[in-house]
């Protein structure tokens, strides 16, 4: 498996985003091969995807209604480094409703709830690694980071791989948000090519007309080192 | 083509990775039913009330569960038989990459293994479990803190 490239995913302590200050380990990480335990990991197959899973705009509706906001589709592909699309990762999906509100006991933010809407998915990629659900376009939020701080509009990711070594667990952001840029949680990301990777492109081509705007969003894993010519 | 960057889990990882209309689950392979069990406290010594925990080995199965309002966890699975150790994955708000660690089995050849050599000696005591009186394998993780755990770059 390669390595974790420290150089592309968050440093833990990011002063700026003030929850990483007393969950930050001070000490050094100890560098470890994986082993059988990090090159193996759990298989979800389809049974553990319900059928409305990849539809939250109807997978908590009642019977014949549907969740409110800017109807999107997210589609893209899980691939390792190099290339290759990784079929049967799981991909786990959550985020707020358009109005920028989650489905959750600890969140107090004045937007109302979309009786219609819980803000969970669950997608199984297929023998190309590609994927796709729909939904509405999350809303922004504020949160406790300082006099006044907003998180873009985001649907966040937990991605199990082939390997336990290759679990993710991400967040994807829309092109064009001005609040991209002034996000501390963003601001962790230790590059702008690392924020480009987390930003959906506009994806015309694949819109549902008079329905649906398509966003893509690819996703990319550790993969296994290359292995040695055969003589 | 590179690495998707890491983002926290955020405060409601549990929309998506606990919800109760259909947590995911495997089935426990066969062998000895055993309980891990513990709190994860910060650098300040509070509990973190809003982490997940998965547990993870080829003979040990996989389980996930998140931390309540003491910041205790508990997750049921299989004892390795061939290894002294589970591995621990943990995400919360405020932990920009997941953590990795392991817990060792108290009554295991731990000593032996050899990730342990790679760590100094006073801190190896941070990964081995306490039995407890109900038999559950018990391990408190700090994430910082004078009693850090050791955490893993795997
Ligand atoms: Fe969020």
């Amino acid at each position: 498996m390669t390595p974790l490239d420290r150089t592309r995913h968050p440093p833990a302590l990011t002063p700026g985003y003030f929850s990483s200050v007393t969950r930050a380990p001070r000490e050094g990480l100890i560098a470890l091969d994986p082993g059988e335990a990090g090159m193996t990991g759990p298989v979800f197959g389809s049974q553990a995807i319900g059928p409305l899973d990849d539809d939250l705009i109807r997978n908590a509706a009642l019977p014949g209604e549907q969740a409110i906001g800017p109807r999107i589709l997210v589609h893209g592909r899980v691939l390792d480094e190099s290339g290759r699309g990784v079929p049967g990762a799981l991909l786990e999906i959550w985020q707020a409703n358009a109005g920028g509100r989650y489905r959750h006991a600890r969140d107090g933010y004045p937007a109302p709830l979309d009786p219609n809407f819980s803000g969970f998915g669950r997608v199984l990629t297929g023998e190309d690694g590609g994927y796709r659900f729909d939904t509405v376009m999350p809303g922004a939020y504020p949160f406790p980071n300082g006099p006044n701080a907003w998180r873009p509009a985001h649907i966040h990711f937990s991605v199990f791989g082939l390997a336990f070594a290759q679990r993710l667990v991400t967040q994807m952001y829309f092109e064009g948000d001005p609040m991209i840029a002034r996000c501390p949680i963003v601001a962790t990301l230790p590059t702008v090519q690392a924020v480009e990777a987390l930003t959906a492109r506009y994806d015309p081509a694949r819109d549902r007309p008079m329905d649906a705007r398509a966003y893509r969003f690819d996703i990319v894993l550790r993969g296994r080192l290359a292995t040695p010519m055969e003589p | 083509m590179r690495q998707t960057p890491s983002q926290t889990a955020g405060p409601f990882l549990h929309i998506g990775m606990m919800p109760d209309t259909a947590p995911l689950a495997l089935a426990r392979p066969p062998g000895e039913a055993i309980t891990l069990r513990g709190v994860i406290l910060d650098a300040d010594s509070a509990p973190v009330t809003d982490a997940l925990i998965e547990v993870w080995h080829p003979e040990s199965g996989w389980a996930r569960g998140a931390t309540d309002g003491q910041g205790g966890w508990r997750l049921a699975v299989t004892r390795p038989a061939s290894a002294p150790f589970v591995s621990l994955w943990i995400i919360a708000r405020g932990i920009n990459t997941p953590l990795s660690t392991r817990l060792y089995f108290p009554d295991a050849d731990w000593q032996d293994d050899p990730a342990m050599a790679l760590i100094p000696p006073p801190r190896r005591r941070t990964l081995v479990a306490l039995r407890g009186a109900d038999g559950a394998y018990r391990l408190d993780i700090h994430l910082g803190g004078e009693a850090e755990t050791v955490f893993f770059d795997i």
